[in-house]
């Protein structure tokens, strides 16, 4: 058995390893850590892990040269929306090296992006899915913005631009209605967004009375780093907050999962800034409208009952002339009835008269006398009874034409 | 009162005067009260709220 130097060995791994191995291969594999360098090359840890996530099964460096980093580092941010970060998964296209001083190594070639896209996409479909089955996914989507949505919780980092796109266009809007922001601030990029983010939300959550409606925005950077709104504990978070939650974490990929469980989700802090303002409009719209509904109710109303007057006014003459007529009527009735009550009364006088005059005739002693009658007197009264006379008494016998003379014998 | 009542609330007196549920008696006291409820949101819409700013101002 030969005995080699360290050198030597090393040297027949190399070969060998060149030997076996002389065309690059593609290697799946979790990046557990990430240092570029200031010569431009960056020194990665690649792993993979047991399905439980905590044992490693694989370990290897891998280097990216400077010019190789400097084409495939915007090419994959440019696909993926995101910057290469330990805990993501790759697709690398490697030549594997040995050195006699540096060990067992990989040399990154190439990425491919779809690869860690679809890795991201698989996440999100499993927290999706662990949210779904923990039935909160719609919890959010439950709450109902205000109808003034106007002290408006933001959670956003201070200097981002698009918190500032965010107050501006609120703070700009041509309507001129009032907008209370109150800034919780977090930061939006990096390892520490997770944990930020919900040290945020608790602390408006805390103040929830104070508000309507919490806003998440971000914008700005170059590279939207999406993926840590890809995360259940801020989509748990989010989905039973007590106000409704509005995204506008800026991106044009597929929805965070951030965004699939907030209340309401745009594109854009300028959108978020937009959404409210539109429904302010739609808040002094009803007002609006309810204003008109009343003036016309009101209007309306009196002219009703105007008019129900007028009717009655009008009604009024015609009215008067028929009671008139009625009255007229009966007056006349009662006239004529009296006029012939009078009538009737002369009349019935008139008739006892004329009997009473007829009456009066049958006594007269001239009418008598001419019958044939006469009238005697003694001594000038009127002899009633042949006893009232004696023998040798004068008697004067009275003829309508004249008197005789007679003595009794 | 919030805004959501004093809507509801001018709601409720705009149809009353509209189905004319209102007595003609009570129409110029309705109709001040709905002035007043206009008047209260247009201000929330319109004017700065100087006890909501104050609250927002407050550090925690």
């Amino acid at each position: 058995m030969e005995t080699l130097t360290l050198l030597e060995l090393n040297g027949r791994v190399r070969i060998t390893l060149q030997h076996e191995m002389p065309e690059p291969c593609w290697v799946q594999a979790e990046i557990s850590g990430l240092n570029p360098t200031g010569q431009g090359h960056c020194y990665m840890e690649l792993v993979e892990k047991d399905p439980s996530g905590r044992t490693f099964l694989a370990k290897a460096k891998a280097n990216v040269w400077r010019t190789v980093w400097l084409r495939l580092k915007p090419y994959f941010e440019a696909q993926t929306g995101e910057s290469l970060k330990v805990g993501m998964k790759v697709l690398l296209l490697v030549s594997v090296t040995f050195h006699e001083v540096y060990g067992y190594s990989l040399t990154v070639q190439d990425i491919d992006p779809t690869y860690t896209i679809g890795d991201m996409a698989r996440r999100r479909r499993e927290i999706l899915e662990r949210l779904e089955r923990e039935g909160v996914i719609g919890l959010n989507r439950e709450l109902e913005i205000p109808l003034l949505p106007h002290r408006i919780a933001v959670i956003s980092s201070a200097t981002a631009a698009g918190y500032g796109d965010f107050r501006n266009q609120l703070s700009g809007n041509v309507y001129g209605y009032r907008f209370y922001v109150k800034l919780f601030p977090a930061l939006m990029q990096g390892e520490e967004v997770e944990r930020s983010v919900i040290a945020a939300m608790d602390a408006v959550a805390a103040r929830r009375d104070d508000f309507d409606v919490l806003v998440i925005i971000r914008g700005g950077g170059a590279v939207s780093e999406l993926s840590c709104f890809d995360s259940y504990d801020i989509a748990v978070n989010i989905a039973n907050f007590p106000l409704p939650v509005i995204t506008g974490i800026g991106h044009e990929r597929d929805d965070t999962v951030a965004d699939t469980v907030a209340h309401t989700k745009v594109k854009t802090p300028t959108a978020a800034a937009g959404f409210l303002i539109d429904r302010m409009f739609e808040t002094a719209s009803v007002l609006e409208n309810m204003t008109r509904r009343l003036g016309d109710a009101v209007s309306g109303r009196m002219e009703t009952e105007r008019l129900r007057i007028e009717r009655i006014a009008q009604k009024l003459p015609s009215l008067y002339a028929v009671v008139k007529v009625r009255h007229e009527q009966m007056i006349e009735n009662l006239w004529n009835r009296a006029v012939s009550g009078v009538r009737n009364m002369l009349t019935a006088h008139l008739h006892r008269l004329e009997l009473m005059e007829k009456g009066i005739g049958a006594a007269d002693p001239v009418l008598i006398l001419k019958r044939g009658y006469t009238l005697t007197r003694c001594n000038g009264h009127a002899v009633k009874s042949a006893s009232d006379l004696r023998k040798g008494d004068r008697i004067t016998s009275v003829f309508p034409d004249g008197t005789v003379e007679s003595e009794i014998i | 009162m919030k805004y959501e009542e004093a809507l509801k609330r001018l709601e409720e007196i705009v149809s009353g005067i509209e189905e004319n549920k209102l007595d003609i008696d009570r129409i110029g006291e309705s109709l001040k009260e709905a002035r007043e409820l206009i008047k209260s949101c247009r201000d929330k819409l319109y004017k700065t709220d100087e006890e909501i700013k104050k609250i927002l101002e407050t550090e925690d």
